[in-house]
């Protein structure tokens, strides 16, 4: 839980630095406002000069705390929008691997082995992470880049960043 | 090797959604904090006063909060509706994952700062001039003290239940800010 707090991100942390800045500005703002109140039902005399310029102050600070929540708001907003954006862009990629694959029609353990390869995954750790031989992986992925009709491991990662780069950009620059 | 986190995955699985921001946690916390504080600071004394008027503040920003905040945040997000909480606590094992407070939860923070304004304002009345010594405004703020202490152990307890009904951690949400909700479950 803590961890968690301390591993935030930088935007994170700026969002969070806000608020707390918005929570001490509006108690400082109370504070003065209920000075000003006072003084204005005390019955010493009190400079109307000063009275006026405390007035303009506490309207001062209570605008620029409720300029700051609106920012914050903002922020949290574009932060969602970004969170949402990245969810869909993963969900995508997922898709368009997945049709991929089953366009080469790929047996369910290529697909494993297609995956880890996508993610650079290294022959001999797939071959530990599945516990199967080295040479199995190499079989494997002979016939994955056979059907896939690539040469190898980097043009079959280029196939699918082609693919992303194609619609994502033009959808991205709009 | 790469190592496959899932933990934020968009598709049916758990996933983690961010929730409360972080003014929404901030006040959470030290309005907390300072109930602590001045459940046992001297209540004649100066400090008492102090994080009184700080606990206030912290209200009356939350509740600017409710109409300017982000989603969870905003009242349009939890109304008050003694209908739909009372149909949420005794429908049986309700698991319904809210996304901001759920409707009996809901209830319990509009009752939380109403009573937090009531103690500020009697609180504040016991130092003017006119109501120094008034009995009935001591009485007041007593009794809405011993209200929110009521009202607190009912929220815990309300955090407790709900947390063991849908699986949803709430405390490290109210840290963190993000829920988890569990695979399958449909959160609204």
């Amino acid at each position: 839980m803590i961890s968690k707090l301390l591993r935030a991100t930088k935007i994170e942390r700026r969002v969070l630095v806000l608020a707390a800045i918005i929570c001490v500005q509006s108690a400082c703002g109370l504070f003065f406002l209920g000075d000003v109140v006072a003084d204005l039902f005390s019955d010493e005399h009190m400079e109307t000069v000063h009275l006026i310029a405390e007035t303009v102050a506490v309207i001062a600070l209570l605008a620029g705390v409720a300029y700051l929540m609106i920012e914050l708001r903002q922020l949290l907003a574009r932060f969602d929008q970004m969170e949402t954006g990245l969810r869909v862009a993963r969900g995508e990629v997922v898709k368009i691997i997945d049709d991929h694959f089953e366009q080469w029609r790929l047996s369910p353990a290529e697909r494993d082995v297609a995956l880890l390869l996508l993610k650079g995954v290294d022959n001999e750790s797939i071959a530990t992470m599945r516990g199967t031989a080295k040479g199995t992986v190499r079989a494997q992925s002979a016939a994955i880049y056979n059907k896939a009709g690539v040469d190898g491991r980097a043009q079959l990662i280029s196939l699918f960043l082609e693919e992303l780069l194609a619609d994502g950009l033009s959808e991205s620059a709009a | 090797m790469a190592k496959q986190d899932t933990s934020d995955c968009g598709r049916s699985g758990a996933r983690t959604l961010a929730v409360w921001d972080p003014l929404v946690r901030l006040t959470h916390w030290s309005v907390a904090l300072i109930v602590l504080i001045n459940s046992f600071s001297d209540g004649e004394g100066d400090l008492h006063e102090w994080v009184g008027y700080i606990a206030l503040g912290l209200v009356l920003l939350r509740l600017v909060w409710g109409v300017l905040g982000s989603r969870a945040a905003r009242f349009s997000a939890f109304p008050p509706n003694p209908m739909r909480a009372a149909q949420h606590l005794l429908t049986k094992g309700d698991k319904h994952i809210h996304l901001s407070h759920n409707p009996a939860g809901a209830l319990m923070v509009y009752n939380l700062w109403l009573t937090l304004l009531f103690i500020s304002a009697t609180g504040y009345m016991m130092g003017t001039m006119r109501f120094f010594g008034v009995a009935w405004v001591e009485e007041a703020h007593m009794l809405a003290y011993n209200w929110l202490l009521l009202s607190v152990i009912l929220h815990v307890g309300g955090v407790v239940l709900d947390t063991w009904r849908t699986g949803v951690a709430l405390v490290p949400a109210m840290v963190t800010g993000r829920k988890r909700i569990p695979e399958g479950m449909e959160a609204e």
